[in-house]
């Protein structure tokens, strides 16, 4: 569904996401007076993955994603949405939809209302269907006339993010989607993030919560003190810096632990050579990879 | 325009949604208006009532009782040379009525057995008619007492009884035996009259109104209408409460405004296709709409519950307008200038408290002290006091309020200029 405005570019705008990344963020450098948030980070995000932005608080993701929005000018470097230029420029940022790490909803406003607003701002066509669909995929369809006000801080999540999709965006960029809710909440957060993966929305994800990123994204930066360390899937990641996995074996009473790049071939080494009571692997995660790339650990 | 339309529609809905937004922005002015028209009008007080008195005639009589009013317990008398004099004290507000002695009032005193009477003028303000009847039956009392004074004053009681024998004389309507009888009795009154003291003609009652007996007359009248006067408190009022009003809006837009970038839903309206200057029009318009509506119903209010009369229909809806104009653009500069929400609550709305004092928000210019009046300059409630005052009540030239009207007119413009650029520079932070 293509806001009325837009229709008439939508052809050519299509044939130019096939041949390039749909964000393209290229020695960016973004400082407040004298403090430094964002500096020489580059990325690329491509079509229909889900994007992890892993780092800890101040890292410099939302700058990046304010900066990927258009609506924070970067003193050096370039973006690029779609192939189609700067999102500073509205037509190209249209593409793009924001759920914001604050809740940007009106709290006076029903749910319906909230999403209805937004329709009417992108000339959308058939805002009532849309609003009917998104509200269904959020499992607010029927708390829909309520005020936001009234509604649960993981219910608030939920329409932040539907408040995202009301123009049915190319680019869904997600800041720290499930910040300050339950783990019921949350899970039905990050469904819902896989469900609008598969149904083609290219996704970022901030996050610093590690479990997050590695269960939902495809590809992961790694950032601290505004740069980009590293890019990859959890398991290159890992297997570039997470060094061996730590084998521990019970045996008679004691424990033995052994560091290995094959845990599963230690373990059945273990077994071979009998009285084992025992056995644990630690392997290598993201938190290990943060630690190597930072020398410190993605919770301090 | 849709995009526009869209902001001020859901804007509109969000300060109708917060109870704070309506008191302040429609039950307060209104709370203001009523008050400060009973407040105006003289109902809310006990103190003295103002006269101005003026004395045409150099009577014993006329300065007797001038010098009743004087020391009299509800009044506050001034004097004044002409009673032109004292009807400009009355149309400035300074006295809420003329008292004219005229110079016929000791010729009527002496004639009141002739079916003449002791006249007195009284002029009274419009706007304190509650206090017209008192000032009437005061005057009535003070005159009353007169009569025993004059009967125990030889000359004026041997004029009296002149001017009575001469008027039975004189008369075709009565037989002979009549006029004897007329004589007789006034040779009798007159010499019941030189045996009377001053002491016990101070006792004298009052009440000599049986059997159609008229010795006073007050006449009592109303300031006539002219331009430039109010017909009633609430001619005052109302536009006070119209700019409180539109002050309420000022303060609800400006901290919607701010709560909108602090909290972060500017960012994500401004993903809209939308620009900037159409976010801040569609807020502007919401502020402008509610200005509108705040002075409509508080216009309503004061025709239908107060009869006040709107003396340029045409002119009062330029004045609103451009009201509303002006101060949505000091909503602008308002949210430009506070950072945070308490800023604009606080600071932005004590802002608003300081520059409703000093531009008339509270008490008219015309009753404010020099220094207050040259500082009211530079307040928009002066501006937007005036724009509405001149076609509402003050039947002002409309070249008179051209001022007023580009005054505000500029502070809306430069307003939303300079609102909007700090808007920026804040968002860009």
């Amino acid at each position: 569904m293509f806001p009325r405005r837009m229709r008439g570019a939508h052809h050519a705008e299509c044939v130019r996401y096939a041949t390039n990344p749909v964000l393209a963020l290229r020695d960016i450098r973004k400082a407040f007076g004298s403090t430094v948030a964002v500096e020489g980070l580059s990325l690329e995000v491509r079509q229909g993955e889900v994007f992890g932005l892993l780092g800890p608080n101040g890292a410099g993701k939302s700058t990046t994603i304010g900066i990927a929005t258009g609506l924070l000018a970067p003193d050096a470097g370039s973006v690029d949405l779609l192939g189609l230029g700067s999102p500073t420029n509205p037509r190209v940022r249209m593409h793009l939809g924001l759920a914001p790490q604050e809740i940007t909803l009106y709290g006076e406003l029903t749910a319906r209302e909230n999403l209805l607003f937004l329709a009417d701002l992108y000339g959308l066509a058939g805002a009532k269907t849309r609003v009917d669909e998104l509200l269904a995929l959020v499992e607010l369809d029927t708390r829909a006339d309520e005020r936001t006000a009234g509604f649960s801080g993981g219910m608030k999540r939920r329409l932040n993010l539907a408040a995202a999709l009301v123009h049915d965006p190319q680019l869904v960029l997600l800041d720290e989607p499930t910040a300050g809710v339950d783990p019921q909440s949350r899970n039905r957060i990050l469904e819902l993030v896989r469900t609008l993966a598969s149904r083609g929305k290219t996704i970022v994800y901030t996050t610093h919560y590690m479990e997050e990123a590695a269960k939902i994204c495809d590809r992961v930066g790694i950032v601290d003190h505004g740069r980009m360390l590293d890019v990859g899937t959890v398991a290159e990641l890992i297997a570039r810096h997470g060094g061996n996995s730590t084998v521990t074996v019970e045996r008679d009473g004691a424990e033995v632990r052994v560091v290995t790049a094959d845990p599963v071939a230690e373990v059945a080494r273990q077994f071979a050579s009998g009285g084992v009571t025992g056995v644990r692997i630690d392997r290598a995660d993201l938190e290990s990879v943060f630690l190597a790339l930072t020398g410190r650990s993605l919770r301090e | 325009m849709k995009a526009i339309l869209s902001i001020a529609k859901k804007d509109l809905r969000l300060m109708f949604r917060d109870k704070g937004d309506v008191f302040f922005t429609f039950v307060f002015p209104m709370l203001m208006a009523v008050l400060f028209g009973f407040v105006f009008g003289g109902q809310g007080g006990g103190s003295k009532i103002t006269l101005a008195l003026v004395n045409e005639s150099g009577s014993k009589v006329a300065a007797s009782l001038a010098d009743d009013l004087a020391k009299d317990e509800s009044f506050e008398v001034t004097r004044a040379e002409t009673r032109d004099a004292a009807i400009a004290a009355v149309r400035a507000g300074k006295a809420a009525a003329a008292v004219v002695l005229p110079a016929s009032i000791e010729e009527g005193a002496g004639a009141m057995f002739g079916g003449g009477g002791m006249e007195i003028d009284c002029i009274i303000d419009p706007t304190r008619r509650a206090e017209a009847g008192l000032i009437q039956g005061k005057l009535n009392e003070l005159a009353f007492r007169q009569f025993p004074r004059m009967m125990a004053d030889p000359a004026q009681s041997k004029r009296m009884f002149d001017q009575m024998r001469a008027s039975i004389e004189s008369s075709k309507d009565l037989s002979p035996g009549q006029k004897l009888a007329g004589a007789a009795l006034a040779a009798a009154g007159e010499s019941f009259s030189r045996s009377l003291s001053p002491e016990t003609a101070e006792g004298a009652g009052t009440d000599a109104s049986a059997g159609g007996f008229s010795p006073v007359q007050v006449k009592l009248e109303e300031l006539p209408k002219r331009k430039g006067g109010p017909r009633s408190s609430f001619d005052v009022s109302t536009p006070v409460g119209m700019v409180w009003g539109i002050a309420g809006c000022v303060g609800a837009f400006a901290a919607s405004l701010v709560v909108e970038r602090s909290r972060g839903t500017l960012a994500r309206l401004r993903l809209a296709p939308i620009s900037r200057m159409h976010f801040l029009a569609g807020k502007g318009l919401a502020c402008f709409i509610t200005a509108l509506l705040v002075q409509a119903l508080l216009i309503m209010l004061a025709v239908a519950g107060f009869r006040c009369a709107i003396a340029q229909p045409a002119m009062l809806a330029v004045g609103c307008t451009m009201a509303a104009f002006g101060f949505t653009g000091l909503a602008m500069l308002i949210a430009g200038l506070c950072k945070t929400e308490a800023e604009a609550n606080g600071a932005g709305r004590g802002a608003l408290l300081v520059l409703a004092l000093i531009g008339g928000g509270t008490i008219p210019l015309f009753f404010m002290p020099p220094v207050l009046q040259t500082l009211s300059y530079a307040s928009p409630f002066r501006w937007a006091v005036l724009a509405i005052e001149g076609p509402f009540w003050r039947d002002t030239a409309v070249s008179d309020q051209i001022a007023p009207l580009a005054i505000l007119c500029a502070i809306g413009i430069g307003g939303f200029l300079v609102g909007a650029r700090l808007g920026a520079l804040r968002e860009a932070r």
